[in-house]
């Protein structure tokens, strides 16, 4: 029994089945974290209030099964985001790109928490959301404003998105995808 | 395997009996599992029943831990299986008063109830009131008030019950609630078809299943009820609503209403035109249940309505009395019992129906018959002449009764008689004769003690010298076969009481030496000091020939008896009366209260307890204590029960409970305000108090922003009355400085001396205030006055949590007006028992009569409460108790004044055109104060 119990892991690696993928959702509050998780999980835009505490959801996306949790921002939810990231494979950071104002709250928040030892092997994305907006920061300029080039010994990328318009959203996730692939095998 | 392996887990876990699972396994257990993915729901369900049960059992688990339970759990909502997510709820209720974290779930619960499962959306909401702050609960708005529309009635009560529990900290919000909780009062809610099918448990029944239980309309009361309760015209309207034709169908709901009908009553019985219809109304309802509730409220309100009206609640009694439900009929005779007490006559149609459940199956239901039998009985007898074939019908029945029940059944009913004996005590001899057959029958030593009990107060109590002398007898003839020494003591000791003042006593002191020579050492030493008794008291011949008798004991085998002999013989050769018998005895309940204190200050032992600081109380003294102690007995014993249910939903009856104990500890509450007094140096030299009112009497409404309530001091010998004013602060947010009470008398003779106001009162607390007044004395014309009463403060408003006020605020000045306060006759008189109210009254000199009518009664019970009350004089002569058919009534009141003089009162009482008149006539040995009596006594 014990040699089934070992092949049948194989072949979970080998395929993903089964086999599911903690991510997280992290950034400020109104960064649209909730709706990109609905957008993905749903494919339409769902009103949202600000979330106290978490949304959780399970989604398929591409034989894979990502259980994403997403955790509200808002400052007095930020100390509680530690206690979920153990097991995460990945972080999906989503920043408000017209909110210039807190950019540098966002670079602080991300860095300490990459820091954190039970997030050393995690993938980042990061989304530089609200695209759709005037005056919002390219990807450029937020990978900027977040140091993103800093980081070290980690795979991260950075994606325009906008949450409501729905664009972005797939790039980011299939570049998450194949990093966690490669991760696994 | 795994089937197998789980079975092993519960009976390792469960251990062999019901030993709890191991706490730190379950835990670590729980951390693993409930972080583990994907999530095991069987073994996690499984987890969290043996957390459950842990928790329920009181373990508790340390901060850091239950955090890291508490997110560990919170991990479990990505799984959608609704059996967990029950329990999942259920546990984070449970820990939700353990961890601060609990906000954390309160988006996952929110949604949940937006769109989760109809199996879990009621945990949900219930959970949710727990987790919810008052930050957050605005954001849970918009939710409860959908959920308490929500078609489902599970749903919608779990809202109602959850916004209930959130009122204490969201009252506001909840407050917003109203429109949606009337809309679901009055709304029909059907359980959904498929709702419990779903659940295996369930699985076929469900067709049996009523449509709805209507419960959601208790809930939506209930809550409805804490929202308008301060507002009487909005409760007034909702309950006009809701009690027409059917608008609740839920017999809980309607029993709330009932109940809150009461309620309402108790504060305003004006309000009674409007609502005894309503009750009416469910006097005839198809739920027994609501039939009793309307009983026991129109019975306590029985006062306010009309005759032919409570034969309507009777009539609802008769019927229940013969239903089937064994619980119903004990609850409809418990009322029938409560309204025998003070109206036997009224229940006179149910004897039949009583006597039929003499033989019930059910013993207390049999036991309520016969006592309630009892009463209406005896009523019988004192309204018709004819009533002596009542009561030998009674006492045949009850002889042919007695051989075929238990014991502790014929206690009851021991009681029972000796209480109509006391009540009627005209129709003492028939029940006393029953009694000592009773006693010649065999029985336990618990039974005989009952019957030497009833027999002894009986003896204190009735006024006749010969059932006195009938009953000594009787007990005389009874130790001469009586196997139980402690019955033989006690009888022994109270024959040398009462037998050396009867007219025969040489006849006891026959059957007492009989002892003497037939009895145990025990028996023989009692002996000993009863004939001692007996010599001190008669003297001349007896007390010869008891000396002779006496002076063989010296002989006796046993030291005990020798002992007694000699120092006996030494106090009647002496002629120390005194150390015999003594007239007088200390006032028990102060001599322990002076003796704890004593003993709790080793300071105190430097100086001797003085025992002159106790009051001694004269045997007429103590027999009205004890006389009031078994009155009130009687009456609460048959009505705690009730009381203690109503105390719930009204004050009064609770009030009306510690009155009762308040007289049985009269002197002791007395010694407390002396001791209170004698601490305030102003006071240090008026010397000794003579006597405070008991009762504080309320100078404003009890929901007042002030509550004032007064209680007078009078000092006799300085001529000084002092008046407390104890001021209670309900404002939550303002403190009260410099209060003073400025009373206005409108006796010129009364002057007053000075007051000590109050510095500050904090919200929530009491106070006191002194005003001192110099009085006339009772050589002066007017006695009697009436004090206007102003309390004048300065008010300052709380700015922060800690309760300080802004040092620069001078706050404001403000006066504020309150009940007048009279000092009436009964202030001066307390009451006194006297079995012989005749023969005392006509001794005291100075007779005054004057007619009054008195004010705002309506029946001769109501009067005659209120004659009572301001008199506070006690009745004698079970005088207190009215017929309510009749139109005229004779009231002996008896007592004693502040002056050491007695005062006696006749009242006749006629009802006519609905007025009431009474002529009282006052008798007192105190110069003057028969007058103050007769004229201020309405």
């Amino acid at each position: 029994m014990g040699q089934a119990f070992s092949f049948a892991n194989i072949f979970n690696k080998l395929w993903g089945v089964n086999k599911e993928i903690r991510i997280l959702i992290l950034g400020l509050d109104g960064a649209g974290k909730t709706t990109v998780l609905y957008r993905l999980q749903l494919g339409e835009v769902v009103t949202t209030k600000p979330t106290i505490g978490f949304n959780v959801e399970t989604l398929k996306y591409k034989n894979l099964t990502l259980n994403i949790w997403d955790l509200g921002g808002q400052t007095s939810i930020r100390p509680y985001w530690r206690c979920y990231y153990s097991n995460t494979a990945a972080i999906i950071f989503v920043v408000d790109s017209t909110d210039k104002d807190r950019i540098d709250i966002a670079c602080k928040e991300l860095h300490t928490m990459l820091k954190e030892e039970e997030l050393q092997n995690s993938a980042l994305l990061v989304f530089a959301n609200k695209q759709d907006q005037p005056g919002a920061m390219t990807a450029a300029e937020v990978s900027q404003a977040l140091s993103l080039t800093d980081l070290k010994d980690r795979s991260w990328s950075i994606v325009a998105s906008s949450a409501i318009k729905g664009e972005g959203l797939t790039e980011g996730l299939d570049w998450l995808m194949d990093v966690i692939k490669d991760e696994q095998l | 395997m795994s089937t197998s392996s789980y079975k092993k887990q519960e009976y390792a876990g469960t251990g062999s009996s019901n030993a709890l699972p191991d706490k730190m396994a379950v835990f670590q257990d729980c951390i693993q599992q409930f972080n583990a993915t994907p999530v095991k729901t069987k073994r996690c369900r499984q987890l969290l029943a043996r957390l459950l049960r842990l928790i329920y059992t009181g373990e508790t688990f340390p901060a850091q831990e239950s955090t890291t339970l508490f997110f560990s759990i919170s991990k479990l909502f990505q799984h959608k299986d609704s059996s967990l997510r029950q329990l999942v709820y259920l546990t984070i209720k449970e820990l939700s008063s353990l961890s601060d974290d609990i906000l954390m779930v309160t988006s996952s619960i929110m949604k949940d109830i937006q769109g989760g499962d109809v199996i879990y959306k009621p945990n949900a909401i219930r959970t949710l009131s727990k987790v919810l702050d008052p930050t957050t609960v605005f954001a849970a708005e918009r939710l409860f008030k959908n959920a308490i529309v929500d078609k489902n009635p599970i749903i919608s009560s779990a809202a109602l019950i959850s916004s209930y529990n959130l009122l204490p900290n969201a009252k506001d919000v909840v407050k917003r609630f109203t429109n949606e909780t009337l809309e679901t009062i009055q709304s029909y809610k059907q359980f959904p078809p498929t709702q419990f099918q779903l659940h295996e448990y369930y699985g076929s029944s469900t067709s049996n299943l009523p449509p709805t239980s209507y419960m959601y309309q208790y809930h939506a009361l209930g809550l409805l009820y804490h929202l308008r309760n301060h507002d009487k015209m909005a409760l007034m309207k909702l309950i006009t609503t809701l009690s027409e034709g059917s608008a609740l169908k839920n017999s809980l709901s309607i029993i709330q209403l009932i109940r809150y009908i009461n309620k309402i009553l108790n504060d305003d019985e004006s309000l009674v035109v409007h609502l005894y219809p309503i009750l009416a109304g469910f006097l005839k309802h198809r739920s027994d249940m609501v039939e009793l509730e309307a009983c026991k409220t129109l019975i306590n309100l029985q006062h306010l309505i009309k005759d032919d009206q409570f034969m309507a609640i009777i009539t609802t009694l008769q019927k229940l009395l013969g239903v089937p439900r064994t619980a119903t009929r004990f609850a409809a005779i418990r009322l029938i019992n409560k309204v025998s007490i003070k109206h036997p006559e009224k229940i006179m149609v149910v004897n039949i129906e009583l006597e039929g459940l003499i033989n019930d199956s059910n013993r207390s239901i049999s036991t309520l018959a016969i006592t309630t039998l009892l009463k209406t009985m005896g009523a019988g007898t004192v309204d018709s002449g004819a009533g002596g074939e009542n009561v030998d019908r009674l006492i045949t029945r009850m002889t042919s009764l007695m051989d075929e029940i238990t014991e502790d059944f014929k206690i009851v009913i021991i009681e029972a008689i000796e209480n109509l004996a006391l009540k009627f005590p005209s129709k003492h001899k028939k029940l006393v004769a029953f009694l000592t057959d009773l006693l010649r029958d065999d029985g336990s030593l618990q039974l005989k003690s009952s019957i030497v009990d009833a027999l002894f107060d009986l003896i204190k109590f009735l006024p006749d010298a010969s059932a006195k002398q009938l009953i000594l007898m009787n007990l005389c003839e009874f130790i001469e076969d009586c196997e139980f020494t402690e019955l033989s003591v006690r009888i022994l000791h109270l024959l040398g009481d009462e037998g050396p003042n009867t007219t025969n006593p040489s006849y006891y002191i026959r059957h007492i030496y009989n002892r003497l020579v037939l009895e145990n050492s025990i028996v023989r030493s009692s002996a000993v000091i009863s004939l001692a008794k007996f010599a001190a008291v008669c003297g001349g011949d007896v007390a010869k020939n008891i000396k002779i008798l006496l002076s063989r004991c010296l002989n006796d085998v046993d030291d005990e008896v020798r002992d007694r002999t000699a120092l006996s013989l030494k106090f009647i050769n002496n002629n120390q009366k005194k150390l015999i018998v003594s007239s007088s005895k200390y006032d028990l309940a102060a001599l322990e209260s002076k003796l704890t204190h004593y003993l709790n200050d080793q300071a105190n032992f430097s100086t001797k307890f003085d025992i002159n600081e106790i009051p001694l109380l004269s045997s007429e003294e103590l027999k009205s204590l004890e006389y009031n102690r078994k009155i009130n007995k009687l009456d609460s014993s048959t009505t705690d029960v009730t009381e203690n249910a109503e105390s719930v939903a009204g004050t009064p009856a609770a009030e009306d409970k510690s009155g009762a104990d308040d007289t049985a500890n009269e002197l002791l509450k007395q010694q407390e305000y002396a001791q209170e007094l004698s601490l305030i140096p102003e006071f240090a030299e008026y010397g000794k108090l003579s006597k405070s009112t008991i009762t504080p009497f309320y100078l404003t409404e009890k929901e007042n922003e002030f509550v004032v309530t007064v209680v007078k001091h009078f000092f006799i010998e300085a001529q000084k009355l002092v008046l407390q004013y104890n001021i209670t602060n309900t404002l939550p947010r303002s403190v009260l400085q410099d209060i003073s009470v400025i009373a206005q008398p409108d006796n010129e003779l009364y002057e007053e001396d000075f007051i000590i106001p109050l510095a500050e009162l904090k919200p929530d607390s009491t106070g006191t205030v002194y005003v001192s007044f110099s009085t006339p004395s009772i050589e002066d014309e007017e006695l009697l006055a009436a004090f206007g009463n102003t309390v004048a403060y300065t008010n300052k408003d709380i700015i922060d949590d800690e309760g300080n006020v802004d040092e620069r605020d001078d706050g404001w000045s403000d006066e504020y007006q309150i009940d007048d306060l009279e000092v009436s006759a009964g202030d001066f008189i307390n009451p006194l028992y006297n079995s012989n109210f005749s023969a005392a009254y006509d001794q005291l000199p100075n007779p005054e009569t004057s007619v009054v009518t008195v004010g705002k009664a309506d029946s001769l019970e109501v009067a005659i409460s209120k004659l009572r009350a301001s008199l506070n004089l006690m009745p004698l002569d079970g005088s207190d108790y009215v017929p309510s058919d009749s139109n005229s009534h004779v009231l002996k009141l008896f007592g004693k004044d502040v002056w050491g003089g007695k005062v006696g009162v006749l009242v006749r009482l006629a009802l006519t055109g609905g007025k009431i008149v009474a002529k009282i006539e006052a008798r007192a040995e105190t110069e003057g104060f028969s007058s103050i009596v007769a004229n201020g006594a309405y």
